[in-house]
């Protein structure tokens, strides 16, 4: 078409002018990068405010911070166990309040809160009980290879079973006893099975282990040695 | 919840309860709500960690929980409350212009405790007063009973929902996997009836009583264990929206007092008062009030006449500001305060001040003029401004880059050919607001960082001051001389303490920043939620 400056001419498509352009004048260059981390600033910040409201209310603050680290709430991460035992620690003093270890109320919380009893026997006694009770919509892959596991250690265990069976209805009759109770138990059993499983990738009776093996988990269990 | 928030909660959540409960808190914030099986696989801590997290946060009223189909109950981590923590010395300073030391500690303990019994609160407090009075001077729990009452008739403590009563039938069927809080709205700040009787009781190390004293072997919990108190299972918790409202309304009235004097100022805070209870919180207008009844209620020691007190009405309500509005002319004239203008215009001049200060002063010219005028072409702003066409172009710019200015296309002709459109700038408030509100939020975070950074840094020289405050006091307590404490007290050298003193003033100097920042996020927020309720 007539007027075809297009070819080869850089042009806009809008009149310059609208947005404050003059013609041919030099455009700002384009910005290739992020911008800067810490920018420069041409007007530096005005001062706090320095009243006798700010001053309380920052103190009120600091102390806030510090009780809440010696309440029973904060849950710290448990440092690891120091080989040397440094004179300074002594000296650190914990002020933590021992004595106002906190029970939340119970009954304003979901029952699957409240802490699991496990018994000393360890887990997996307690599932070869749980487990007959399993409705068939919880049954899963995993389950069903808990199972044959089991039936391989019942043998063993027929008679610490009964042990295990009236202590487990002891304790069950102490807490709210009916089958979704159970049912959350065995859940978490099964899910600390799992996790249990996933760590070493032998199922702990195809090989026999060192006697310090497994001494937390099952402390008077006669392993089903091979 | 953008990314800065997730990280100010993060870091509120560390500092106040510690890693653990940072770590599934922040997990809830960014996937919503889980059961506590998904929690425990995304977080990969262990089962009892997660679960005395949950307990410690919806204990704080940090998380709820729900119940959904198939009894899983989903716990939900509420983002907003978390950000409430970094409020928490203004809420108690707050009950203690209004209500005194008492009110004080008893808003601090339910803040620190998140939820508590009132009979616990009354002890706690009492014993508190106690120690910081002198000897022989006990604080009677009645005084304090009185004062809880006073805060709950004024809405500023409220009841927790609560559990309900347990069918008959309980052996029918099994009790839901949680129980479903609900509370009625009138029972909300009802006080039970309580008969306590009794007086503070001070820490000392030969008291008997097992309250005060830590143990070799874990004491009983105090009442509690022995019997229930009447009041067991009702918990009261801070009333936020309610501190919020007095906040608001501290504002409005500064506000008015700035612009015209006193006595209009003390008007407002009467016809806020008079409101109060009436009004709910996210109300864009008060009540009506009529002129007679805010005669009859102001203070005592005001004694203007009645057409005085009309001429004031008059002019509030013909002012510019629009924060008083005349709704009709009976009982002497009808006048609402108009809460939604109010926190409009605070927020603009609070924006306008940001402009003003990040920018300068003829940035912010431009800023003001473009708010008042709602959309103006490029030259229009020339030569309203005043301003060479260079520099506005320029400083229009630089605000169109920052987001705090906008362009709105306005097509002449249907093929929104660029040369046949108008171009306007224009500011959109609201999006404006939240964008400085985002910016906030990450100021927080970095102050946050910078303060823990620098304890860091200076960790060991804390660490030996602290030991050598610690022997000074053993030493000072078995007795000692003069210039043993001296030699103890120069184990720090001169250079050490000045560390110290520096470190000190930048820890406050930063704590000190993030409450005024606070104070710019509540007046952004109130307009954000306004805005939102309006539209």
């Amino acid at each position: 078409m007539a007027g075809n400056k297009g070819r080869g001419r850089a042009s806009f498509t809008f009149n310059i002018e609208a947005i404050g352009f003059a013609r041919g004048e030099k455009l700002p260059d384009v910005v290739l990068k992020p911008p800067p981390l810490y920018p420069d600033t041409d007007y530096k910040p005005v001062p706090l405010k320095a009243d006798e409201a700010e001053e309380y209310m920052l103190a009120l603050k600091q102390e806030f911070r510090a009780t809440m680290k010696r309440t029973p709430y904060f849950m710290d991460t448990e440092e690891e166990k120091q080989e040397i035992e440094r004179y300074s620690k002594r000296y650190l003093k914990s002020y933590k309040d021992d004595d106002l270890e906190w029970v939340p109320d119970w009954r304003r919380l979901p029952r699957e809160m409240m802490p699991r009893k496990k018994l000393t026997k360890g887990p997996k006694r307690q599932r070869t009980k749980g487990t007959a009770k399993v409705p068939a919509t919880l049954m899963s892959t995993v389950d069903v290879l808990k199972k044959i596991e089991d039936l391989e250690k019942k043998g063993d265990e027929e008679k610490s079973d009964e042990e295990t069976d009236e202590k487990e209805g002891g304790k069950g009759k102490r807490k709210d006893d009916d089958d979704e109770e159970d049912e959350a138990a065995d859940e978490q059993e099964e899910y600390d099975e799992e996790e249990q499983e996933e760590e070493n990738d032998y199922i702990n009776s195809y090989f026999e282990d060192g006697d310090d093996f497994g001494a937390e988990s099952d402390d008077n269990m006669d392993e089903a040695t091979y | 919840m953008t990314q800065a928030e997730i990280k100010l909660c993060s870091l509120l959540l560390q500092e106040h309860f510690g890693e653990i409960v940072d770590k599934i808190g922040t997990h809830l914030i960014r996937t919503g709500s889980q059961p506590l099986r998904a929690i425990v696989h995304g977080t990969g801590t262990s089962l009892d960690q997660v679960k005395k997290a949950l307990c410690v946060l919806i204990q704080h009223n940090l998380v709820t929980y729900q119940i959904h189909k198939r009894g899983i109950v989903e716990y939900e981590a509420h983002c907003s409350r978390i950000l409430r923590i970094l409020r928490y010395p203004r809420y108690i300073y707050t009950a203690k212009t209004l209500y005194s030391d008492t009110g004080e500690l008893i808003v601090e303990e339910l803040l620190l405790n998140g939820k508590m019994t009132m009979s616990a609160v009354v002890k706690k407090v009492a014993d508190r007063l106690t120690e910081t009075m002198e000897d022989g001077k006990t604080m009677d729990y009645a005084e304090v009973s009185s004062t809880f009452c006073r805060l709950a008739d004024t809405h500023f403590v409220q009841r927790c929902p609560l559990v309900p009563d347990p069918p008959e039938s309980a052996e029918a069927q099994p009790p839901p996997p949680a129980p479903t809080l609900s509370i009625n709205e009138k029972d909300m700040y009802l006080v039970p009836k309580l008969n306590l009787i009794g007086k503070g009781k001070r820490r000392r190390s030969s008291d008997d009583d097992a309250a005060g004293e830590p143990r070799p072997k874990r004491p009983k919990q105090t009442a509690e264990s022995k019997e229930p108190m009447p009041d067991d299972g009702i918990y009261w918790q801070a009333n936020l929206d309610r501190f919020h409202q007095h906040f608001r309304d501290q504002s409005i009235v500064n506000a008015v007092a700035n612009r015209m004097d006193q006595t209009s100022s003390e008007i407002v805070r009467t016809m806020l008062r008079m409101s109060e209870i009436t009004t709910s919180s996210g109300a864009p207008f008060t009540q009506p009030l009529s002129s007679n009844e805010i005669f009859r209620s102001l203070p005592v020691g005001y004694n203007i006449s009645k057409q005085v007190l009309d001429q004031y009405l008059t002019l509030l309500a013909d002012d510019p500001l629009e924060f008083v509005g005349k709704s009709g002319d009976s009982g002497g004239g009808m006048y609402v305060i108009n809460l939604h203008k109010a926190l409009a215009s605070l927020a603009m001049a609070t924006l306008e001040s940001i402009v003003q200060e990040r920018f300068g002063s003829r940035c912010a010219r431009i800023f003001r003029l473009v708010l008042r005028k709602k959309h103006l072409e490029q030259k229009q702003v020339e030569d309203f401004a005043m301003i060479p066409a260079k520099e506005a172009k320029d400083m229009l710019y630089k605000l169109l880059s920052e987001n705090l200015i906008s362009l709105q296309e306005i097509p002449k002709t249907p093929d929104h050919a660029p040369s046949r459109t108008f171009y306007l700038y224009t500011v959109n408030s609201l999006s404006a607001a939240r964008m400085l509100l985002r910016r906030c939020y990450k100021s927080i975070a970095n102050l946050i960082e910078r303060r823990q950074f620098e304890t860091r840094e200076n960790k060991r020289l804390l660490e030996k001051s602290q030991r050598v405050e610690a022997i000074l006091a053993s030493m000072q307590a078995t007795g000692a001389e003069e210039a043993q404490l001296q030699e103890i007290e120069e184990m720090i050298t001169a250079p050490e303490r000045q560390q110290l003193e520096s470190l000190k003033r930048n820890v406050n100097k930063l704590d000190a920043s993030e409450i005024q920042v606070d104070e710019t996020i509540f007046v952004l927020e109130s307009y954000a939620e306004s805005t939102m309720k309006r539209s």
